[in-house]
């Protein structure tokens, strides 16, 4: 008991470095998932294409690698010193708005051709039908995979150990190493289980409320 | 001379090797009930289509209230715009139309009912209706409600207000449909084949909806295979086939005195279905 009160301390801290990046990963690579969809059904070729390479070569390569090597860029090529956790959130937000815009973009296409004869025929602009006809139906078709790639973003933080970044897996490891005992590991599964219980819990709630129109069989 | 809300003059549409329209003219007065027969692929979807910029055509010219909206004309010249034809990226051309912005604003006095309704799903029949008047015609909002509520009495379902289309049999989102077109207050109704997907015991709510527009004179395109409809409300109908319009008169000439072999063949296969 004793030694847990020891190490639980260095591992909320590693789970709070691990939230906020979870966090900041999805705030800022949800939103910009949509314009990377959009482009690739751009009908200008440059955007199409340009959109369609982000993407095949985010989603083709491991996260791993793609975290070391803007670690090792920033510093090397452009001469910028950014601290791990930058790094983990850049890297992280790339990857996932690849992710999320293969999905959006899945979301897109299955909205049918009526919906938009409707909008053109009431006089909607282009912005008004994408954001108030097309974005909310996309949405509740989109939920259950983006809710997928959320709880693997919550076990894929773990991975920005590899940059030292000081997260819950990164702080785990260095307890288990020194002290030769497997608690920490359990400790640190305990905390992530919880992590995606409650994750899961929001975004079940989520597809509940955006479902409310669905029909009812 | 009566007032003409719209004057569609020798239409043609080429969807790729296919003449869908081939020279076709038609002219609907102020509160006026057309209809419009004939078999399935004949181009009268695509000539209502064409109306609202649905369909763009690949020549002749649109007028919609005095307005012209497009035109391949060269000596037409609208709004600052020389008529013409622009070549298309797939090799096709089309006629030249009004900038975005005021095509826009032209064909908000149109208002559409589809064949599968198109109604939003994600909005309640209330906001379906009101949405558009809000956004696009920007009505104060509590302007647009006491309108909306009126229209769904209008329809018979001011009881809905609050339901999601999902919960609606196919006859209620018609009428839905209906009163989201009328939300708009245009000046000409266009019906799409409006009751093709609803079970044939339920087309009767939508079509008295729509005989009780005709009696407020409200000016309307009808594309349609109820010939009963046509017979009774419309004041002119028209027959086309393979992209021509054929025959047009009275419902009375065009049921009971058929000029053409294919107006009396295509009567007499309708006839056997029904």
């Amino acid at each position: 008991m004793n030694y847990f009160s020891i190490i639980l301390p260095s591992l909320l801290r590693g789970t709070v470095i691990s939230i906020s990046l979870f966090a900041l990963t999805l705030i800022l690579s949800l939103p910009l998932g949509i314009p990377i969809a959009l482009g690739e059904n751009s009908r200008i070729p440059l955007i199409r294409w340009i959109c369609k390479a982000y993407v095949y070569i985010f989603r083709g390569t491991p996260l791993m690698l793609q975290l070391f090597f803007f670690y090792f860029f920033f510093p090397i090529y452009l001469n910028i010193r950014w601290e791990a956790f930058p790094t983990a959130v850049f890297t992280f937000v790339l990857n996932y708005a690849a992710y999320f815009a293969e999905i959006y973009r899945g979301g897109i296409k299955s909205i049918e051709v009526g919906q938009y004869e409707a909008a053109k025929s009431l006089g909607l602009s282009k912005v008004q039908t994408f954001k108030d006809i097309v974005l909310p139906q996309m949405t509740r078709i989109v939920l259950p995979p983006v809710s997928n790639e959320v709880i693997t973003l919550v076990k894929d933080t773990a991975l920005a150990s590899v940059i030292a970044l000081a997260d819950l897996m990164k702080v785990a490891q260095g307890i288990v190493n020194r002290d030769g005992t497997l608690y920490a590991y359990l400790i640190a599964a305990g905390i992530y289980l919880i992590f995606t219980f409650i994750a899961t819990l929001i975004l079940n709630n989520m597809e509940k409320r955006y479902s409310r129109y669905e029909e009812v069989m | 001379m009566a007032n003409k809300i719209l004057e569609m003059k020798n239409i043609y549409k080429t969807f790729e090797n296919c003449e869908a329209l081939n020279d076709v003219s038609l002219y609907v007065e102020k509160g006026e009930t057309v209809a419009i027969i004939g078999a399935s692929g004949s181009g009268k979807s695509t000539l209502l289509r064409s109306v609202n910029g649905l369909v763009r055509i690949t020549k002749g010219e649109i007028v919609l209230d005095g307005e012209v909206i497009a035109s391949s004309n060269e000596d037409t010249e609208f709004k600052g715009i020389k008529g013409g034809a622009i070549k298309q990226k797939n090799g096709s051309t089309e006629a030249k139309y009004l900038p975005d912005n005021l095509f826009k604003e032209a064909i908000c006095e149109t208002g559409m009912v589809f064949q599968h309704f198109n109604l939003f799903p994600h909005m309640t029949c209330l906001e379906n209706i009101t949405y558009a008047p809000i956004k696009v015609k920007k009505i104060p909002k509590e302007k647009a409600i006491e309108r909306g509520l009126s229209l769904l009495e209008m329809v018979g379902l001011k009881n809905k207000r609050e339901e999601y289309p999902a919960k609606l049999s196919g006859g209620q989102k018609q009428r839905i449909a209906i009163a989201r077109a009328l939300a708009m207050e245009p000046d000409i109704m266009l019906f799409d084949e409006p009751t093709s997907a609803l079970d044939p015991e339920i087309t009767g709510e939508v079509l008295s909806v729509m005989k009780k527009l005709a009696d407020r004179d409200t000016t309307m395109i009808v594309v349609t295979h109820e010939m009963g409809f046509a017979k009774e409300v419309a004041d002119r109908v028209i027959y086309m086939d393979s992209g021509r319009i054929i025959e047009e008169g009275s419902p009375e000439e065009i049921f009971y005195n058929p000029k053409t072999d294919r107006l009396k063949a295509f009567l007499s296969a309708m006839i056997k279905t029904n």
